[in-house]
């Protein structure tokens, strides 16, 4: 038994390695790790939680992800000369970039992460334009200051790429959610043109920009693009749990263009990833589409039931599959409710409020283009 | 919208730099002048090779496309124009670089043609321009020329045109952009397009007719009309005389054993079946190949694709659903787009038609097996279950026919899904092969069937049963569940029992553990201690944050406040009689240190890495148990009333 758990660590190794990034392969690199650990195998240890971070990261498990980070962190400042640092400063990006998104983190954890990236950054000689784009997003997203957030969005852009920047395929993509933000349809649709075109791509774009830019091209009145961008993305998205958010803009949309039916298909099948989501901040999106559709669903008033396969998780899971649309929508907006508080109160502005509140603005934009 | 950060990945972006690209004027044919293209053809050529073309053989494909372009067009104005294309190697006696000569009877060119073609060249400096280009018949013949300076410093084009006004032409150009036109001395007979390559020194390989042959046939295997190589007096066919998969035999086992041939041809494979392919939608058709062994890594299959008849690819992707890594295939599309490099399709609407179609034919193969011959579905399955079990969980009607078919690993040996719900009214399942190893052993022992969930799409699968079966029942597994299907205790043991139960709580409750006993077997096993997936991600939290510095210490703090999950908890087997003595134990430090040393050693038999604070524990306990030993063995030590250390543990 002591003597091949070596073998099997590897055997667990090897067969995550001929996986994408997934939950099952989370889940064997994470076995694997806790056989390293019982066995005291420091250097093993390191080595697959390496692998376990960018599983995790792309494969929707975003505290796992943090987790291992810490651990690879420690021994990394324990003996910088046996786990070099480069790697995983790429590593450190991901994790800074989403700490935000976990409200049960204080404000003063989030800046020390941010203060303390840039230090790590500047010893290696990087140069600033990584870590502005980190404070440039969490101040966006936490609600901060406008003034604040546009100084750092101008510093970001104006700061010259380094070898620990992000590619050019993800700092585009990452620039369209600014103009979406601010409302400049038609600029987030220009900028956008060489992802569209497939001339800048890499593994998560254009997957992620092809929901950022439906509603867009929504409000832009383009739907049959829209149309079209729905089918692609969504296909490309729909089996990677690190998609949620994304998931949140399809079925938003076709709230929006009254696919009633196809969005309760897509809310079954995903409702499951927002119950136990690391990153509460991808729960929240998707919650607030789902509420938005079913008060569509009710607002159609042609049925109070709807028959739904929902996972057995849910709270109110049913094994008859008939919910009362009243009581599931308000269950989405009681959740979705619950994390805006949470997060609004850790970030002290009202960010998230607003987005919830954006809901009642979309229920007037409704514009019927049946996708059948 | 609030997003994540990304990594850096296969960056793709078009290659700088431009070249100053404008053709001269015309000057007018007949004058015979040298002209010279205003353009650096050195560059375009070197953007071709580096950037546009994967080898220099390609020049075959690119004279077999324009070829084709120009026999299609003329079959436009005579429909029963059949088409030749004749490839003729002249090879010098002096041992001097040979000459290959390509000729079409398709359309030919006009005078004006001849002079956009020339255009064509002249601004076809940048990649995305040349792409345009191709767009249109002339477009590409130029660009497909150009290509032929890859292997050889100079080119001679005799062309006559099927429309003009039965003059040819002749158009003489060097790699350094120099070029003359004229009308030729020597006029073809018939409208179409002669091109004489005299083969560069350096690529006189290229020019074998070995690789001629090879290339040929690669290419241009499939085109609709004969491709004839001369070599000398040796004539030959290059063609197959038409696809393979659409030719008729004499009967389905005939069918059968070509396909494999051409599949083992193709791929150098001996694959076990064959599957007809056909989407009207990009108009495709071909033939699907299953694979002998179940592929190495779940990589995507690389197929061969033709477009239009040419070979557009070897390694094409994105054809096919994702599940269906259990087939290499053959097709040919008419109406589907290539990308700019030409080496794959466009992924638009009509390819994920296709895709869709393509996709319902292997589909109906694995149906029509299971109806027709189920054993050699099992088989398959035994073979690509993956494939198999990836279209389940994506097709329930698919699913419903072939989920009783799968294996499961249990607690109790292998077996279908179908034999254990005979067996079974409820289907019971671990997820992680870490939670399998916890319940196997104990659960085995109590007879419970339990299904190593661990494997790709298992859980999945089953989660979705009741889903699709009415009336199935399905749960997941932990070892937290083992302790309802174990024998509650007796009043009276009840009682005994209840001092280990006091302490053991107080014992454990620092390391978030409850504590239960029970009465399970094997009763070798003093103890279980479970924990379910939050709990376990608990300990790992716990872990990272004992390694990690202060900053990401307290930010984990945060993480393990928000975990929510039960309570993990130690059982304790009344079976076992260690357990026993221990319930009788006085002594409450002995008691104390016990337990504590049965919760460590739950912990590593079942591979729960320890925490610094159960680290310690160990360290601590093992001493204590080595002092305790020490101080009764001498004979009767003066702590001894009878505790546990004179026979319990050992």
């Amino acid at each position: 038994m002591a003597g091949d758990w070596r073998e099997e660590a590897q055997a667990l190794w090897d067969r995550a390695g001929k996986q994408k990034s997934s939950e099952s392969k989370v889940k064997l690199l994470e076995e694997a790790v806790r056989m390293a650990d019982s066995h005291g195998d420091v250097d093993l240890g390191y080595q697959l939680r390496d692998d376990l971070i960018d599983a995790a990261t792309f494969g929707g498990y975003p505290d796992k992800a943090l987790v291992a980070f810490a651990w690879c962190r420690g021994q990394q400042k324990k003996d910088p000369e046996r786990f070099e640092p480069e790697g995983l400063l790429w590593k450190q990006k991901w994790v800074v970039g989403r700490i935000k998104e976990f409200p049960h983190i204080s404000r003063k954890q989030i800046t020390d992460a941010l203060d303390d990236i840039e230090q790590c950054f500047t010893k290696v000689d990087a140069g600033k334009r990584s870590v502005l784009k980190l404070r440039y997003q969490t101040a966006r997203d936490m609600g901060d200051d406008a003034a604040e957030v546009d100084r750092l969005w101008a510093a970001w852009l104006a700061t010259p790429r380094d070898h620990l920047t992000d590619c050019r395929a993800c700092e585009l993509d990452d620039e369209l959610d600014h103009h979406v933000e601010t409302g400049e349809w038609e600029q987030a649709l220009r900028k956008a043109k060489p992802i569209l075109e497939g001339r800048v791509r890499c593994a998560e774009i254009p997957h992620l920009t092809l929901g950022t830019l439906l509603y867009p091209l929504f409000k832009l009145g383009e739907l049959e693009r829209a149309a079209e961008m729905h089918r692609r993305g969504y296909s490309l998205t729909s089996k990677n749990r690190d998609f949620l958010a994304t998931m949140g803009d399809h079925l938003e949309f076709l709230a929006l263009t009254g696919n009633l039916a196809r969005g309760l298909a897509l809310l079954e099948k995903h409702l499951e990833w927002t119950l136990d989501h690391g990153s509460f901040n991808d729960r929240f999106i998707f919650l607030v589409a789902a509420t938005f559709l079913l008060e569509r669903v009710k607002a159609a008033g042609d049925r109070d039931v709807v028959s739904l396969r929902l996972t057995k998780a849910f709270p109110e899971h049913r094994a008859d599959g008939g919910y009362e649309v009243k009581a599931l929508h308000a269950w989405m907006l009681k959740q979705a409710k619950d994390i805006a508080t949470r997060f609004d109160t850790r970030n002290g502005t009202d960010r998230y409020a607003r987005r919830l509140a954006r809901i009642q603005r979309l229920a007037e934009e409704v514009r019927e283009f049946p996708l059948d | 919208m609030p997003r994540r950060p990304r990594r850096r990945n296969l960056e793709k972006y078009p290659p700088g730099g431009s070249f100053p690209a404008r053709a001269v004027p015309w000057a007018n044919v007949g004058t015979a002048v040298d002209h010279r293209f205003q353009v650096s053809l050195r560059g375009v050529i070197d953007l071709l090779s580096h950037h546009l073309y994967s080898s220099p053989g390609v020049y075959l494909r690119e004279l077999l496309q324009n070829a084709t372009d120009a026999i299609r067009a003329r079959q436009h104005l005579e429909p029963e124009h059949k088409g030749t294309v004749r490839l003729e190697l002249v090879e010098k006696q002096d041992g001097g670089p040979p000459t290959l000569v390509f000729s079409d009877d398709g359309v030919g060119l006009t005078e004006e043609e001849i002079h956009r073609f020339l255009a064509t060249i002249g601004e076809s400096s940048k990649r995305e321009a040349l792409e345009d280009r191709r767009k249109d018949f002339i477009g590409q013949f130029g660009i497909g020329l150009l290509s032929c300076f890859m292997v050889c410093d100079e080119l001679l084009l005799v062309t006559r045109s099927a429309r003009g006004d039965g003059r040819t032409l002749e158009w003489r150009g060097r790699h350094d952009g120099t070029y003359a036109v004229q009308v030729s001395e020597h006029p073809l007979e018939r409208p179409g397009t002669q091109v004489f390559l005299v083969a560069r020194a350096d690529m006189v390989e290229w020019f074998a007719p070995e690789r001629l042959r090879q290339l040929g046939r690669h290419y241009g295997g499939l085109l609709p009309f004969p491709i004839q190589l001369t070599v000398g007096t040796e004539r030959e066919r290059l063609d197959l005389d038409g696809a393979p998969w659409r030719r008729d035999y004499e009967s389905a086992g005939e069918r059968r054993k070509a396909m494999l041939e051409y599949g083992r041809e193709v791929f150098e494979t001996d694959f076990i079946d064959c599957i007809p392919l056909r989407s009207q939608a990009g108009d495709v058709d071909g033939v699907a190949f299953v694979l002998p062994a179940s592929p190495h890594f779940n990589a995507k299959q690389k197929h061969r694709v033709y477009l239009k008849h040419m070979l557009l690819s070897e390694s094409a992707e994105n054809l096919l659903p994702e599940w269906a890594f259990f087939v290499k295939c053959v097709v040919n599309a008419n109406a589907l787009r290539p990308t700019a490099s030409r080496e794959s399709f466009y992924e638009d609407s009509a390819l994920s038609q296709a895709r869709e179609a393509l996709g319902h034919g292997l589909r109906k193969y694995l149906v029509d097996l299971a109806h027709e011959d189920p054993r050699a579905l099992q088989r398959l399955i035994g073979l690509h279950g993956l494939s198999i079990k990836a279209l389940a969980l994506d097709d329930d009607d698919f699913y419903r026919l072939v989920i009783g078919w799968l294996p499961f690993e249990t607690s109790l040996g292998v077996t279908t899904l179908a034999e254990y719900r005979r067996a079974y009214p409820v289907v019971r399942f671990t997820a992680t092969l870490d939670g399998f190893r916890q319940v196997a052993r104990v659960a085995g022992a109590q007879g419970l069937c339990i299904i190593n969930a661990a494997y790709t799409h298992d859980a999945a699968l089953l989660e979705k049963l009741p889903h699709v079966v009415e009336g199935a029942q399905v749960e997941p597994f932990s070892a937290a569940d083992l302790p309802q299907s174990f024998e509650e205790l007796s009043m009276d043991e009840r009682d005994a029992v209840f001092p280990l139960l006091r302490t053991a709580e107080q014992v454990l409750a620092p390391f978030h553990c409850g504590v239960v006993v029970k009465k399970f077997f094997p009763a070798e096993v003093p103890t279980l201690y479970s924990a379910d997936e939050e709990g376990a991600f608990r300990r790992d939290a716990e872990r990272a944050r004992d390694e990690s510095d202060d900053l990401y210490a307290s930010v984990l703090e945060g993480v393990m406040a928000a975990a929510g999950g039960e309570p993990a908890q130690l059982c304790f087997n009344l079976h076992n009689p260690v357990v026993r003595r221990l319930a009788a134990v006085t002594d409450r430090t002995m008691m104390k240190l016990s337990v504590e040393m049965l919760y460590v050693q739950a912990l590593l038999l079942g591979q729960h890495p320890l925490n610094a604070q159960e680290m310690t524990l160990l360290n601590q306990g093992l001493l204590g148990l080595i002092s305790a030993q020490l101080g009764t063995g001498g004979s009767g030590g003066p702590e001894s009333d009878g505790g546990v250390g004179s026979g319990g543990l050992h």
